[in-house]
């Protein structure tokens, strides 16, 4: 017989509100098998668990049933306490007396029956209970970082000089990401390739970590501690070890009128071409697409001129599968296209441009090499106007979300166009500045007050062409709503960030979870933003919602601190709540047989074959079995067996009964 | 026929199969199984209109499976269980000869991937009867199919003969028989009849071959099949699947897909 204590809470008035507690505990010592039933005002408190371990040793408990809040919020704190107490953690079970009760009824009677019938299902189960045993697993030391941005090359570094291995995955043909694009940087207008490129060159250079550039991860398998990442080398049709960079191919190349994708349209690239100057590894890509040779089947200059031969036009990708314990995502965003505003003229007027197009316009590593000139007709423009918010906080974009970097950048480009441009004039139309951040009310109120910015709180509704000029048709919401019309010589646009491009699919190949607009989801949005919901797997930076420099370096240091934590153990705990196919003496061997429709339907990979060999060596039957340290236990498994030769520890078939029968 | 019993002699006789699966004449009209270990036993062969059964329910048996290869007349439904059955690994590749007749001549094909290639050259085609009657449960409403099945399935007295003749029903432990826990009731009642149908049809469902044998096979009439191959049909309509068809497992319930168009599984 079965000797089992109940302990009801009150969750301070959660629970006690609504649901008699007293009457509850009285009426659970009427079930069979509880010996023991008690009420207490915060059972998670220190002396709510301590009366919860005393109990368990003056009554003799071999099971424990602690009705209180959500299995999700203290399942861990109250299998810890018992398994403290000396019984096995996983005989005590938690009815959810709150989310599934008090928060979900008015106060009453009926109520108050519910919260015991509740009760008595987890009594019957914990009768049917088994003590399990946690699942060690090995950790494989070597961590992943996708994506070579700025947060991307903060996690590594950190990760790599707390002396773990890292391998930093790029899409791109260089590392850098958005930071290097950009011309200077808020709220300290230092320049931003002074201070991101040597941290590249320290990422290259660190002996900790491998760099994959021109690399995307295709296939992830595994578990946290132990995945196995499949990484496709794309060819960049040269021989990285011979390259020695010396850019005589990407002079030759004669296919020189390429939009430039890290100018953002506004320069040319070559066929051949590193993306810019200061690139890491400078190593150049062939763009197969465009390239001569690819298009016509002749050309070879830059074979011809490459005095290391290092140029191979037959170069394959290349799929490498590397053991990692874990993953960091910081993939980063992409801004929304002036072609997605059909009011400001669909994109069509080259003299409109975003956000990062005017980073581009002011760098001095930019296609005018850092001089204003309006991408039209190469001018200097007179007037410019900033529209803040184009596209964030609109729902009818289909981004409701701010974008939160952009108010601190137009106040920058607005400063940054009236240190080149003395005598021009800029206006910035807004809805509200959000300048919260260390310095940052203050940089605004500099572009403001010193640099003579003209805000306007109000929206555009239309820009327009006329005469060489733009005419921007906005209303100034703090004068009444009065119509305002400026001429203007250019526009720059904060376009909203949204995630990037192939982030839903990455993160289903990753199993990650990711919200409607495709950023990445943390698992608790106040105590675990730098993880998600699946062990072993990090974010850092824009991947997860828009944040700027300071945000992304900080949530990288956080991500690579989790990822160091990891690896400070030899072997990992997993939960045993796993899948389990039932083994019987012979001759039945296992009611499972053996056809292996659960192995497609498991989404980890998890169920293998095992054969039952007699002595002679000859196979006996063919069997699923599920490894455990693969299985998360989310029992699909165990619904598609047809004879039910599959139980999940913890949830098994006779627990399940046993629960719905006692109602 | 002759052509089939003349093949058969020579795989007997050479010792490439220990036994050969065919049709017999049976009481009056009907048709019943063969089994032919010596070369003088085939002369009993048949093949008619009136032979109907699929013979793959045999070949997973535990007595046939020790004989060792066993050379089987396949109809198209006998082919398409064997094939599914392959796919569920309940039969090992290469473990049969098949001897296909649906198309006058023999035919005679021993692997997995030669039954695929010879089944996709002919549509699968639901026969007419059932094809009616489909429709006209199609016809009725949600009220009126559920009295259907409540009546029709009130006569059911859980004899378990729909099971035993399905090819597909192969499981040595059935989970009706699974009394620890007994989810459901043995007894022949209402509820428990219906749970025991629906379990089934669900099982069944994108596994079914449609030959129709547990309709056939239940003593007071009630055409249990219209509930598999409904099922089936659905399956077939929903995900673009047939069993049957692929060497391969391609069974459509329990395929993990990330690009399901269903929300929810992402």
């Amino acid at each position: 017989m079965s000797r089992i204590g109940v302990f009801t809470c009150h969750c301070g008035e959660n629970i006690g509100a609504t649901v008699d507690c007293v009457k509850v505990a009285e009426m659970c010592k009427d079930i069979p098998g509880v010996v023991h039933s008690v009420e207490y005002k915060y059972m998670c408190s220190d002396p709510g668990q301590r009366q919860m371990q005393e109990a368990i040793k003056e009554h003799k408990l071999d099971g424990v049933v602690v009705a209180a809040c959500s299995p999700r919020m203290h399942e861990p704190t109250f299998r810890r306490a018992a398994g403290d107490a000396g019984i096995n953690p996983y005989m005590c079970e938690m009815a959810n007396l709150r989310e599934h009760c008090s928060w979900v009824h008015e106060k009453g009677e009926a109520t108050t029956q519910k919260a015991a019938d509740l009760i008595r299902v987890l009594v019957e189960k914990v009768k049917h209970n088994e003590p399990l045993h946690p699942i060690k697993v090995p950790v494989t030391r070597t961590a992943m970082v996708i994506g070579g941005g700025v947060g991307g090359i903060q996690v590594a570094l950190d990760i790599a000089n707390g002396g773990h291995k890292v391998v930093l995955v790029e899409k791109s043909p260089s590392i850098g990401g958005h930071m290097s694009q950009l011309s200077e940087t808020f709220p300290t207008l230092d320049c931003s390739q002074c201070i991101l490129t040597p941290r590249m060159v320290e990422a290259a250079q660190h002996p900790n970590i491998t760099l994959m550039t021109y690399s995307e991860v295709e296939k992830v398998d595994g578990f946290i501690g132990n995945f196995k990442v499949t990484v496709r080398k794309k060819a960049r049709k040269l021989d990285e070890h011979l390259c020695t960079g010396c850019g005589l191919c990407i002079q030759k190349c004669p296919n020189k009128k390429i939009s430039d994708e890290f100018n953002e349209g506004l320069g040319t690239r070559t066929a051949i071409y590193v993306p810019f100057p200061q690139a890491v590894p400078n190593k150049p890509v062939i763009d197969t697409l465009n390239c001569t040779y690819y298009k016509t089947g002749k050309c070879k200059v830059c074979e011809k001129m490459c005095p290391t031969n290092a140029i191979r036009f037959d170069q394959e990708d290349e799929l490498v599968t590397l053991d990692i314990g874990a993953i960091v995502l910081a993939t980063g965003f992409k801004l929304m296209k002036t072609d997605a505003f059909p009011e400001y003229g669909y994109g069509k007027h080259k003299d409109i441009i975003d956000g990062m197009q005017f980073e581009r316009l002011a760098s001095a590593s930019g296609p005018t090499s850092g001089v204003m000139k309006r991408p039209s007709d190469g001018r200097s423009p007179e007037t410019v106007v900033f529209i803040a918010c184009s596209g964030s906080r609109d729902r009818a974009k289909g981004v409701p979300y701010c974008s939160k970097i952009c108010c601190m950048y137009t106040a920058k480009h607005a400063m940054l166009y009236k240190h080149k441009v003395h005598s021009g004039k800029a206006y910035v139309f807004y809805m509200d500045i959000r300048a919260a951040g260390k310095d940052y009310d203050e940089f605004v109120r500099r572009a403001i007050e010193e640099d003579e910015v003209k805000y306007i709180r109000g929206r555009v509704s239309k820009i327009y062409e006329e005469d060489g000029k733009l005419i921007v048709m906005g209303a100034d919401t703090l004068m009444g709503g009065e119509p305002v019309v400026i001429k203007a010589d250019m526009v720059v646009l904060a376009t909203a960030v949204q995630s990037n491009d192939r982030s839903e699919e990455l993160a289903q190949t990753l199993h990650v979870s990711y919200d409607s607009y495709g950023f990445f989801a943390e698992a608790h949005p106040k105590l675990r933003p730098v993880e998600t919901n699946t062990a072993g797997i990090f974010l850092a930076g824009a991947c997860q919602a828009p944040r700027d420099i300071p945000e992304t370096v900080a949530q990288a240091s956080g991500a690579a601190a989790k990822v160091v934590g990891l690896f400070s153990n030899e072997e990992l705990t997993r939960e045993p709540i796993v899948a389990v196919v039932n083994r019987q003496a012979a001759p039945v061997y296992s009611t499972c047989v053996g056809c292996f429709i659960c192995q497609g339907a498991c989404p980890y990979q998890a169920i293998e074959q095992e054969e039952i060999m007699a002595r002679s060596g000859e196979v006996i039957m063919t069997l699923a079995r599920i490894n455990p340290g693969l299985c998360q236990g989310c029992g699909t498994c165990v619904a598609t067996c047809r004879t039910k030769a599959i139980d999940l520890q913890g949830f098994s078939n006779e627990q399940l009964y046993a629960e719905l029968m006692t109602l | 026929m002759e052509a089939v019993i003349q093949r058969a002699k020579e795989l007997l006789e050479q010792g490439e199969v220990k036994a050969v699966l065919g049709y017999a004449k049976g009481t009056g009209s009907a048709r019943r199984p063969h089994f032919a270990r010596q070369a003088g036993q085939l002369d009993k062969l048949v093949m008619d209109e009136a032979c109907v059964q699929n013979l793959a329910v045999y070949v997973t048996k535990h007595e046939v499976k020790k004989l060792g290869k066993v050379a089987v007349v396949a109809l198209p439904v006998t082919q398409r269980a064997i094939l599914q059955l392959m796919a569920e690994r309940q039969l090992r590749d290469g473990s049969l000869a098949i001897l296909a007749v649906d198309d006058g001549a023999v035919k005679e094909l021993d692997s997995a991937s030669a039954l695929e290639e010879h089944l996709a050259l002919k549509a699968q085609v639901l026969n007419a009867k059932d094809k009616a009657s489909l429709a006209d449960l199609e016809a009725m409403d949600q009220g009126q199919r559920w009295a259907y099945w409540q009546k029709e399935l009130s006569r059911c007295m859980k004899c378990y003969a729909c099971r035993n003749t399905c090819p597909m029903c192969y499981c040595d432990h059935c989970t009706m028989d699974c009394n620890r826990p007994q989810w459901v009731p043995v007894a022949s009642h209402g509820i428990g009849n219906l749970e025991y149908h629906m379990v089934r049809t669900m099982h069944l469902a994108g596994r079914c071959v449609e030959c129709g044998d547990c309709g056939r096979a239940c003593p007071v009439g009630i055409p249990v099949h219209l509930l598999t191959i409904g099922a089936e049909e659905t399956v077939h309509e929903l995900f673009g699947q047939r069993a049957g068809h692929k060497a391969k497992l391609d069974y459509a319930l329990s395929t993990f897909k990330t690009d399901d168009k269903e929300s929810f599984i992402r």
